[in-house]
């Protein structure tokens, strides 16, 4: 009767409508369906496992906390990415002044990086190999602005739609754009070497 | 400066924006100039490359984690908690007030079916077109109102507690109930588990 996306969302109405009424095992479902992808979504934005961690539960707890406020006009993942969103570049605020990416690109694109990863570069096995990747991918993604990176995470990881993070974030769509637009000239800046 | 044009058909056309006349001119172009080509290429790669990070999965005990921190069980879970903890006891006592209420008042509606339990069945009225069973405002009805597939709107005073399984309990502003007010979806689904799961319980532990 249901086929994928549909059943999906079906099964979520359903889950949701009993977490308000206070049942914790389907909350626990909800928490399930979408513990991973928050996490993952607070690892990218934090770099940091300790740190993803702890947003990742905050999240849920305010999930559960504000459930009644939820509006089921929006996709629940919508609701829920937001307020990842939000607390992810609330902590990043709090610990380093935001930076602008508009002047990390004119100060031509890496080559302190470039130097690093020269430096790093003897290691022969592949499996070192990928594990450099993944930091230097984490660290490209690091050092982008925030509202850069959380648009280049959800977009390229998360795999969301632009549509879906116009929603998430609340800007228009062009704003979404525009921003993709610079976040791949920055990360292009940084990876291109390797 | 054709090179500055094409750097934004080439963002578009990264998004799945690009028009079919903008993309040929755009494939056309990179035919024959290497830099916007390198440009292109460079940028699939810096996005195959973040599509890359390998995915994460939080520690198995996290869900157990933030169930534990949530605040606790608010008031309309309590009565749920506790058929919980008396399974039979509330199988036994549901199925009696839904049997002796629906037999012996016969207020079968067409599906789905309103059905109610009361001890003054006589004092309630039902709002067809709403799926609502009323208290009416001035009169009194003595210990439990359970409605089954419908909600209940409370007027008047009710000395016991008021239920609405698969429904909804509206409380006037002239509503006045002794007992607790409760709202409980797919009852029988879950009453049946509980009492599979005693069944599991009772049975020898295999080494
Ligand atoms: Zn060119």
């Amino acid at each position: 009767m249901f086929a994928g996306e549909d059943s999906m969302e079906f099964v979520e109405k359903r889950l949701i409508e009993r977490a308000k009424r206070g049942d914790r095992e389907a909350f626990a479902e909800l928490i399930e369906i979408y513990k991973d992808k928050i996490f993952q979504l607070a690892y990218r934005m934090v770099g940091n496992r300790q740190e993803a961690e702890d947003i990742a539960q905050e999240t849920f707890l305010r999930v559960f906390a504000n459930l009644h406020t939820y509006d089921d006009q929006y996709k629940f993942s919508t609701w829920i990415y937001r307020i990842a969103t939000n607390l992810c570049i609330d902590r990043g605020r709090k610990k380093k002044p935001d930076f602008s990416l508009d002047e990390e690109i004119e100060q031509g694109e890496g080559l302190d990086w470039y130097s690093r990863l020269s430096s790093k570069e003897q290691t022969p096995e592949e499996k070192v190999v990928t594990q450099e990747l993944q930091e230097t991918v984490q660290d490209a993604l690091s050092q982008l602005a925030p509202k850069y990176r959380s648009i280049m995470i959800l977009r390229y990881i998360e795999d969301l739609s632009l549509q879906e993070i116009s929603d998430i974030l609340k800007l228009p769509i062009t704003t979404i754009k525009t921003r993709i637009h610079r976040g791949r000239e920055a990360l292009r800046g940084r990876l291109r070497f390797m | 400066m054709e090179c500055r044009e094409m750097a934004g058909r080439i963002h578009e056309f990264l998004d799945g924006d690009l028009d079919e006349y903008n993309n040929q001119l755009l494939q056309q172009h990179l035919r024959t100039c290497d830099r916007c080509y390198r440009h292109m290429r460079e940028l699939q790669r810096a996005i195959a490359f973040v599509q890359s990070a390998s995915h994460i999965h939080v520690p198995a005990d996290f869900t157990d984690r933030v169930l534990a921190k949530l605040p606790a069980p608010t008031k309309s879970f309590r009565f749920a908690n506790w058929l919980r903890k008396h399974p039979m006891i509330a199988a036994a006592a549901v199925f009696l007030l839904l049997m002796t209420g629906s037999i012996s008042a016969s207020w079968f509606e067409r599906n789905p079916v309103i059905q109610v339990a009361s001890a003054n069945l006589d004092k309630l009225k039902i709002d067809h077109s709403r799926n609502v069973v009323i208290v009416p405002a001035g009169t009194k009805i003595d210990g439990d109102i359970v409605v089954r597939n419908g909600s209940v709107e409370v007027q008047g005073e009710v000395t016991g507690n008021v239920v609405a399984i698969e429904g909804k309990v509206f409380l006037a502003s002239t509503a006045q109930v002794a007992g607790n007010t409760e709202e409980i979806e797919a009852i029988f689904e879950w009453i049946w588990y509980e009492l599979k799961n005693i069944g599991n319980d009772l049975l020898p532990a295999t080494p």
